[in-house]
C-alpha cells in the first residue's frame, strides 16, 4: 500500500533530544486511524467505518460528507420555525377568538405537534446530511445518497476506471471554509461521479490522483 | 339542520382532520426510523446509535401527540 499522505509527528514524538535540528520523521497516516463522530465530514483512514458492499481486503482511505457548513441555512430556518409559536400563535388565537372560541385542547395539541414536527425537521435534515456519503477505498470510489427519505442511491467507480479528476470552488462561504465540488470522470459508459460541497477538495483530488497513478495496469491496488 | 348541529359537525370534521393529519405524520416518523435502519446497513458507524435513538424518540413523541389528540380533542 503506497503512502498517500504523510503527517508530521506530534511534538512529544518529534525528537527526544529537543535541541536537535533533525526534522520530525513523517509517519504514514495509516498508523493514525481515527474514529468518526456524528459530525465528521472528512476523515482519512477511519477506524470504525464499514459499508454494505465492502470487500474483506478493501480498506477505506477517505471518508467524506458535505461540509457541515451546508447545514447552517437549514439550521437557521429550523430556529425560526422553533420560535414561530411564540409570535404567531398568540396572534392566531386572538384572531380566532374574535370569530370562534377555539377549545384549549386544540391549542395544546397544536403546540405539542408543532415542536414534535420541528424536531422531525431537524432530524430529517440531519439524516439527509449524515447519510450522503463519499468513500474512497483502495479499490474504488463510492457515492451513497439518501434521497427524499425514501430512496437511496449507490454509485461506484473502480479506481482504474477514473480518467479525469477536477475540482471547483466558488463563493464566499466555499472560500472561507474550504469546500467545493470534486468531479470524477470515468471511462466508458459509467456515470461520472460528483462529490458535492466536500471539505478540502484539493486534498481529495491529490489523494485520488495518487491512487490512480499508483494503480497497476489492469488490476486493483 | 340547526346551527348547533352544524357547529358540532364542523368541530367533528376539524377533530378528524387533526387526527388524520397527525396520523400521517406518525407514518412519516415511522418512515424515518425505517430509513435510518436501512441506511445503517449501508454504512456501519458507531455514531449511528445516537441517530437511531433520536428517530425512535421522534416516533414515540408523534404517537404520544396522536394519543393526546384522541384524548383531549
Amino acid at each position: 500500500m503506497p503512502v498517500l499522505f504523510e503527517a508530521s509527528l506530534p511534538k512529544k514524538q518529534s525528537s527526544k533530544k529537543g535541541k536537535s535540528s533533525v526534522k520530525p520523521i513523517p509517519i504514514p497516516v495509516q498508523n493514525a486511524k481515527m474514529n468518526t463522530t456524528p459530525l465528521t465530514a472528512y476523515l482519512m483512514h477511519p477506524n470504525d467505518i464499514r459499508f454494505e458492499t465492502q470487500d474483506p481486503d478493501e480498506e477505506v482511505i477517505l471518508f467524506m460528507r458535505q461540509h457541515i457548513i451546508v447545514l447552517i441555512p437549514k439550521l437557521i430556518l429550523g430556529i425560526i420555525i422553533f420560535f414561530v409559536p411564540f409570535i404567531l400563535f398568540p396572534i392566531l388565537i386572538q384572531f380566532l377568538q374574535n370569530s370562534v372560541s377555539l377549545p384549549g385542547g386544540y391549542v395544546v395539541v397544536g403546540m405539542v405537534f408543532w415542536y414534535v414536527a420541528t424536531f422531525g425537521y431537524f432530524l430529517a435534515m440531519f439524516m439527509q446530511w449524515y447519510f450522503n456519503i463519499f468513500i474512497v477505498t483502495n479499490h474504488r470510489i463510492i457515492d451513497i445518497d439518501f434521497l427524499y427519505f425514501l430512496y437511496k442511491k449507490f454509485a461506484e467507480a473502480k479506481i482504474e476506471k477514473i480518467q479525469d479528476i477536477s475540482f471547483r470552488t466558488g463563493g464566499i462561504m466555499a472560500t472561507i471554509f474550504n469546500f467545493g465540488d470534486v468531479v470524477i470522470q470515468t471511462a466508458g459508459e459509467m456515470p461520472n461521479l460528483l462529490f458535492e460541497k466536500i471539505p478540502k477538495p484539493s486534498a481529495v483530488v491529490h489523494i485520488l490522483s495518487d491512487l490512480t497513478e499508483n494503480q497497476p495496469e489492469g488490476g486493483n491496488v | 339542520m340547526t346551527p348547533e348541529n352544524a357547529g358540532s359537525f364542523v368541530w367533528l370534521g376539524l377533530k378528524l382532520m387533526t387526527i388524520v393529519g397527525i396520523g400521517i405524520y406518525c407514518v412519516f416518523a415511522f418512515v424515518l426510523v425505517r430509513q435510518e435502519q436501512l441506511m445503517s446497513k449501508v454504512l456501519e458507524a458507531q455514531s449511528e446509535k445516537i441517530l437511531s435513538v433520536l428517530s425512535w424518540i421522534h416516533l414515540g413523541a408523534s404517537i404520544v401527540v396522536l394519543a393526546i389528540a384522541f384524548l383531549i380533542l
